[in-house]
């Protein structure tokens, strides 16, 4: 397993550097002048030369990637075109806030999704079975940002019972922290929890058909004792992987529901650098995005044998 | 698995009721939404329209704009200008306290002045007064503690309009604990109404009363007059979504959102709980023309597309009503907006189509650029392009984001494009920010010699009557010349709770805390 993880970051080194290479070339092919977004129509042309000189935009092409990926190699993400911040401890501190909602989500979608999917595949063409598969594809179908925006309708201003704008974090006061978080989980909950429950019915189905729970069956097991210990395990290997998708995705940033919710998180510094242009915060953000992505699914391939021994990392 | 997801809610809603921060009663405390975060709290630097609308509370120039665009004292208690117009001698006001407590004197504006011309400090309006400008700052001295003098190289009409510019951080005066040993930025100590207290990144700033503020006497009147501030805490919160911050506004969360859209109006007239008022600003909403283009190039498809626009249905369309048309570049809120300005393009279908016919026109594309960033920008465009496509341009829209569209703005690389400029004070900038030689600035739109010529005057002289009837002039060839088409200058809708008061917009597009107070 440890030769397996190695290689696997070892690997993540040039799936890295293709990244940032792809994101260097990619954001300066987008039409956009930092120094006009920064400066505005009122800039004069002796502005926007000195703005290009101190930092560094007047250089070549080749020169701006050469001194970035050199930064870069010694750990140094540069700073940010708009607000004069060090990358890396912007990104760090943003992903923070992304990721105590993004977790804590992600963990309750689960707790739902999976036993409902399972209950559903065990109850298969029943009420029960029709109820979840409708709604999680109603839930499936709805977009975050409209969702989002009718639980602050809701619980924000008709029912004043949560407030509607802001974040406090957890180690300032868990009790606002706690207030705060609660429509943005809710809304991400909600929208993750069609999906996985969808999985976790399809796959416990297919595990329902296999001879041996027959065979379980047949010995007189309880039914409870049959999905618990013998379905559970082989079906929830899948949904594993695709709970590891939804987290490594999400992680990334959750820029919509982030910006409905005014939560200052990864994915809303991604899109404020991207519609600024702020070069430095854009490749940081992606590639730390990417590096996330490829440990969140190491992470899974190296669980994916707790859940299902017959695949050997 | 309902019971749960509805168990699960209820338990966290409970929770969130329970330790949610609830506003108290008898709150002395005003909490503003800002679209964005601001970028520093260094005044003219590192800035843009919602850091200069924060900074400008904490820290003051020796002069402001007044509401109608004029230039006042604020810090200064008088400007002297030499005949020659190259000498301004300023007299400080006494008593004028910073934030730690130290009086104001000369030392201090010159300490500040040579800190914005240290290349270093990155002032934004540092080419200004270089010698790249208009005109040089040779010298500046301090004769005695209450005086500052300081020396041109040529008489410039626009100096103290643009050290009271915003975007130049009102050349705002600051105490030298500003800054670190090395010179590094700490904070502004400035002499504003509010001294800055806290910045979370992203959420908010949170600025206090400055208790020993030393106010002007009498009403405020744009960023000078009287500014006693009444309320001890205001509160801007970075709230990027529209519809978040009104959610945020109806809950009671915020108190005040300084520019909702028309259709967001109509949603809150009628709540009890909310006010709203409006101010024009002097931003220049326009539909600007490549005259270098083969086809637009042609002056009278320039005045056949201006005929073809009713300005005042596509204005009370686009605002609601609540903007008024103005063809002219000079602002409907400037003291130099008279009877002349007010006369603009007239809308004749019948003679739109005449002139098309002794353009030459046969019915060619043009392409007219706008973004989905700007409401207003987009909104006019389609109306726009309905309006002529109905006296027979073929006329199509293309829609850019922002960044792209400002490329092109920039590069001069369109026909055709509905375009938002910021609010420029003082019409000699107003015409200044479109004109120019385009072979220096692509982004220039009117490039005609003798307009220039007028343009540069009005720079340089300094006798109000003399400078109207250069803006007369200008507006007269404008009208004529169609190198733009401009349409209204906009208005800033401000919503906010009914617990606070004496809240005005104004032409600048800035809120202005000081002057609100809360009710009871």
């Amino acid at each position: 397993m440890l030769r397996f993880a190695l290689t696997r970051i070892a690997l993540a080194v040039p799936t890295l550097l293709i990244v940032a290479v792809s994101v260097f070339l990619l954001i300066r092919l987008i039409p956009g002048d930092p120094a006009l977004l920064m400066l505005g129509d009122m800039a004069d042309p002796h502005s926007l030369a000195d703005f290009r000189r101190s930092h560094g935009l007047d250089q070549p092409l080749p020169v701006q990637f050469a001194l970035w990926l050199g930064n870069l190699a010694a750990g140094d993400l540069g700073r940010s075109i708009t607000t004069g911040q060090e990358v890396l401890p912007l990104i760090f501190d943003r992903f923070l806030v992304s990721a105590t909602i993004v977790v804590v989500a992600v963990a309750l979608a689960s707790l739902v999704a999976v036993p409902a999917g399972m209950l559903a595949a065990w109850r298969q063409n029943s009420l029960t079975d029709l109820a979840v598969v409708a709604g999680a594809t109603l839930l499936l179908s709805v977009p975050s940002f409209w969702l989002g925006l009718l639980l602050l309708l809701l619980f924000g201003m008709k029912l004043g019972w949560l407030p509607v704008v802001g974040y406090v974090p957890f180690g300032q006061d868990f009790g606002a922290a706690l207030a705060y978080i609660v429509l943005p989980v809710a809304t991400l909950v909600l929208v993750e929890v069609g999906v996985i429950a969808r999985m976790a019915r399809a796959s416990t189905l297919e595990v329902l058909r296999l001879d041996y729970v027959t065979h379980a069956r047949a010995k007189g097991l309880s039914e409870l004792a049959v999905m618990g210990r013998h379905v559970f395990w082989n079906a929830f290997a899948p949904t594993w992987t695709l709970i590891g998708l939804i987290l490594g995705n999400l992680l990334g940033g959750i820029a919509v529901v982030e910006t409905v919710f005014t939560i200052p998180g990864l994915g809303r510094l991604l899109v404020d650098a991207i519609f600024a242009r702020d070069y430095p915060v854009i490749q940081g953000c992606l590639l730390f995005i990417a590096g996330v992505y490829i440990v969140v699914n190491l992470v899974v391939d190296l669980l994916y044998p707790v859940f299902d021994p017959r695949v050997t990392a | 698995m309902r019971r749960t997801v509805f168990f699960g809610l209820a338990v966290a809603l409970v929770a969130g009721a329970a330790c949610g921060p609830a506003k108290a009663a008898g709150d002395d405390t005003v909490r503003v939404s800002l679209n964005a975060d601001i970028r520093s709290t260094t005044p003219g630097t590192n800035r843009d329209d919602n850091t200069d609308a924060v900074v400008l509370h904490v820290v003051e120039g020796l002069v402001a704009y007044r509401e109608n665009g004029s230039v006042g004292p604020l810090l200064a208690e008088s400007v002297e200008i030499s005949p020659d117009g190259k000498t301004y001698t300023f007299h400080l006001r006494s008593g004028v306290k910073f934030h730690n407590g130290a009086t104001m004197t000369a030392d201090d504006v010159l300490w500040s002045w040579n800190r914005y011309m240290d290349p270093a400090t990155e002032w934004r309006c540092l080419s200004e007064f270089d010698g790249r400008g208009r005109a040089k700052v040779e010298a500046i001295e301090a004769p005695d503690p209450q005086t500052v003098v300081v020396r041109l190289d040529a008489p410039n009409a626009l100096f103290l309009s643009t050290l009271a510019r915003p975007d130049c951080g009102m050349t705002g005066i600051l105490h030298k604990d500003s800054v670190a040993a090395d010179g590094s930025w700490i904070g502004p100590v400035g002499t504003g109404p509010y001294m800055l207290a806290d910045w979370r990144r992203g959420e908010a700033i949170t600025l206090r009363r400055f208790a020993d503020y030393a106010s002007l006497p009498g009403d405020a009147d744009g960023f000078t007059g009287g500014k006693s501030p009444k309320v001890e805490t205001v509160e801007f919160l970075v709230i990027p979504d529209a519809s978040a911050a009104k959610a945020a506004l109806v809950s009671g969360a915020i108190d005040l959102v300084p520019d909702i859209s028309p259709a967001d109006r109509e949603e809150l007239k009628d709540n009890p709980d909310i006010e709203i008022v409006a101010a024009e600003t002097m931003g220049l909403n326009a539909i600007l023309f490549q005259t270098r283009d083969p086809l637009m190039g042609n002056q009278k498809l320039r005045q056949a597309i201006a005929a073809s626009l009713d300005t005042a249905q596509i204005v009370h369309a686009v605002t609601d009503g609540n903007s008024v048309p103005n063809n002219s570049v000079v602002p409907t809120a400037s003291a130099y907006y008279t009877d002349v300005q007010r006369q603009g393009f007239t809308y004749d279908p019948a003679r739109a189509q005449a002139l098309l016919q002794e353009a030459g026109y046969a019915g060619e594309k043009i392409v007219m650029l706008t973004n989905n960033r700007y409401q207003s920008s987009f909104n006019t465009a389609v109306f726009a392009q309905a309006m002529m496509q109905a006296v027979g341009i073929n006329v199509e829209l293309e829609v850019l984001e922002w960044g792209t569209q400002l490329d092109r703005y920039s590069s001069g690389n369109y026909q055709m494009m509905a375009f938002p400029y910021s609010a420029r004070l003082d019409p000699s900038l107003s015409f200044e920010s479109m004109m120019g030689n385009k072979d220096e600035q692509p982004r220039k739109v009117w490039e005609d010699p003798e307009a220039l010529e007028l343009l540069a005057r009005s720079m340089v002289v300094t006798d109000d009557a003399e400078r109207q009837k250069i803006f007369d002039e200008l507006h007269r060839r404008l009208i004529d010349q169609v190198p733009m088409i401009m349409l209204f200058n906009g208005s800033d809708l401000a919503a906010f709770n009914s617990r606070i008061e004496g809240y005005r917009p104004w032409a600048a597009s800035k809120p202005r805390l000081w002057t609100v107070s809360i009710a009871g």
